[in-house]
């Protein structure tokens, strides 16, 4: 009977670790075979029969794609439009889910929701119309033309998820924190925020992400080489009768260096806030 | 002059009306405690007072100064909160010396006044601890040192004992009460429990509804409540209410119900008609006596010792009464029970408006 319900126990664990396995593979895959063929000669890419791990290796596609093609101002820019998104939905996000928050104002929950109907439109539904407005005050093709739309379906979600966090910090210590001097600005900043860290984190590396892998809006908003992002630099280098696929690779791996380095560095912070948040609602 | 002036204080959310002209005066050094039900309106009272909410109407005098349009910070009050509200990424000693941070008091004096609240309060050992390590108690403790550091005019105190056991917060009582006698400020404080209340206030207004029911000292309130409400409210266990009749006879007035004959004290029997009231007994009040000298006949239907006193609940008619008596009563459960009561303890209410009625 014990033998039986051991064996059972075993045989379920293994098909756990089946399903695990293969859907890692699934997920890491082609980012494993995409580092391998950065790091293949362009003749060992396209042969008659696979080769999956390469003969010989070569740092040449790197060379190539950081030196012949404008991929350090890709780089550049897209960590500039990734910072500019950034700080903005930080300020303005930070006070504005504060504000939902704590304050009771005529037409907050309708506020809110529009917040999430904005997220319910696909963003090609929105894009031509921003195009417009965009064109309209001339910030098409500039950087900061294009952190403000990407602000514009970040900033939804930035408010919903810090406000949150500030929900579960309880009002009793603003209140405590009024009354002890501060301004209510003040205990904001000197006793929610300190509490909200982690959400905080957690929820600028999520947009910070989104942006810098960004295609679609960068596509459309930006033309010149003077604001172009890497997610638009490296499509445009697919040719019409000759794909580069070793420096196409290379560039890949190079554009998620940084997010795999952001995360590393704020991973368990991020994960703490992301679980606090998931409990606390 | 008073330390705290509330005057004509009003609050309304949209149309609904939670607090209705509330007035109150506190003398300097006094101890007001807002006692009532949850949903009374106390704390938001102890909110407008703090300027953590505003008020709809009226007018509030801290030391003389009409403070309704001031920030909070700028009213000279500490508040201690009924989550304590310690904040929770700051050391002991920081939480305390927070205020003194804000308003600007240079390093060296910061950490001599926080080291005698800490030692006025007991706490030295724990100021380098974090919230988060602490007990109840020592919270409650941390949260008042950082209320007394700043030697405000008006301390608040919003249910501060309500997150303890009962053996701790007996304890805590009798430290807010020596604090108070100690320092000599003036305190408002919120509670729904009645002995918090008469322990520690020299001043206690009963709330219900938004209303203040009674403004008095806590012996007037238990003694000659202003109404039914605050009579059920104050005193455990509650005040006995029997519905009768006030006669007259040849030898004055009297109250009468089924198994109760009371000769009433009348300042002016002359202006007391015949009339239905309801009579009110505090249990303490009733005394075990001889058949011929019974004010109050019934049957014992349940005996409860407590230890120091025994709890009788006897059936007076179709009413029940209980009697606090002395600990070796006697009597069994459907034996017959002769009780007597002081005529000047009694209270009578109208039974239509439940307003005491005086005589």
């Amino acid at each position: 009977m014990i033998e039986s319900k051991r064996h059972r126990r075993m045989i379920a664990n293994i098909g756990t670790y089946v399903v695990l396995v293969s859907l890692s593979v699934f997920c890491i895959g082609p980012m494993i075979w995409m580092f391998l063929t950065s790091l293949k000669y362009e003749a060992d890419i396209v042969t008659q029969t696979m080769q999956y791990i390469p003969s010989r290796i070569t740092f040449d596609n790197y060379v190539a794609i950081w030196t012949q093609s404008g991929f350090p101002r890709l780089i550049s820019n897209s960590l500039v439009v990734t910072l500019l998104t950034v700080t903005i939905c930080v300020v303005t996000g930070t006070l504005a889910a504060y504000a939902f928050s704590r304050f009771a104002f005529r037409g907050r929950d309708q506020l809110m929701l529009g917040y999430l109907v904005v997220r319910m439109f696909p963003a090609v539904m929105m894009i031509i119309p921003l195009y417009v407005v965009m064109r309209g005050v001339g910030l098409v093709d500039s950087r900061f033309g294009l952190a403000l739309a990407y602000t514009s379906f970040l900033l939804p979600l930035f408010v919903w998820m810090l406000k949150g966090f500030f929900d579960s910090a309880p009002k009793e210590l603003e209140s405590a924190a009024r009354i002890d001097g501060s301004t209510r600005l003040g205990a904001m900043v000197r006793i929610v925020m300190p509490l909200a860290r982690n959400g905080l984190v957690a929820s600028s590396v999520f947009i910070a992400i989104a942006a810098w892998n960004e295609f679609l809006f960068a596509l459309m908003l930006t033309t010149g080489q003077g604001s172009r992002t890497w997610p638009v630099g490296l499509q445009l280098m697919v040719g019409e009768f000759q794909l580069p696929w070793g420096v196409l690779a290379a560039g890949g791996i190079l554009s998620i260096i940084p997010v795999i380095v952001l995360f590393a560095i704020v991973q368990r912070t991020m994960v703490q806030g992301l679980t606090a948040g998931a409990v606390k609602g | 002059m008073a330390t705290l002036s509330i005057k004509d204080v009003r609050k309304a959310y949209g149309s609904v009306q939670v607090l209705h002209g509330i007035d109150i005066e506190l003398e300097d050094g006094g101890f007001l405690v807002l006692l009532g039900p949850s949903g009374c309106g106390k704390s938001i009272l102890l909110n407008m007072i703090a300027g953590l909410d505003d008020t709809s109407g009226g007018d509030i005098l801290i030391g003389g100064r009409s403070v309704v349009d001031l920030a909070p910070k700028d009213r000279n009050i500490a508040m201690v909160f009924q989550s304590y509200a310690l904040y929770p990424t700051m050391s002991v000693a920081r939480n305390i010396g927070f205020g003194l941070e804000m308003r600007g008091v240079d390093a060296d004096k910061r950490k001599r006044a926080v080291e005698d609240a800490a030692r006025l309060l007991q706490i030295s050992h724990l100021l380098d601890r974090r919230p988060a390590n602490l007990s109840g108690g020592q919270r409650q403790r941390v949260a008042m040192g950082r209320a007394i550091v700043r030697d405000p005019e008006l301390f608040l105190f919003d249910e501060p004992l309500s997150n303890l056991d009962a053996k701790l917060r007996v304890e805590m009582r009798t430290e807010i009460k020596r604090l108070h006698e100690r320092l000599g400020t003036s305190i408002v404080y919120v509670t729904h429990d009645q002995i918090e209340a008469m322990t520690l206030g020299t001043k206690v207004a009963v709330m219900k509804g938004g209303y203040i029911q009674q403004l008095a000292d806590p012996r007037t309130i238990y003694e000659r409540p202003a109404n039914m409400f605050v009579a059920s409210f104050i005193g455990s266990p509650a005040m006995n209410f029997l519905p009768g009749q006030v006669v007259r006879d040849a030898d004055g007035v009297r109250f009468e119900a089924s198994g109760v004959s009371i000769a009433l004290l009348a300042g002016n029997p002359a202006e007391i008609s015949e009339r239905p009231v309801i009579l009110g007994m505090r249990p303490e009040e009733l005394k075990v006596a001889a058949r011929d000298q019974a004010s109050v006949t019934g049957v014992i239907d349940v005996v409860e010792p407590t230890g120091p006193e025994t709890m009788v609940t006897v059936q007076v008619g179709d009413r029940s009464v209980t009697a606090r008596v002395p600990p070796r009563f006697a009597g069994q459960r459907n034996d017959a029970i002769f009780l007597t009561v002081d005529p000047a303890s009694i209270n009578l209410f109208d039974p239509d408006t439940e307003q005491r009625i005086d005589i």
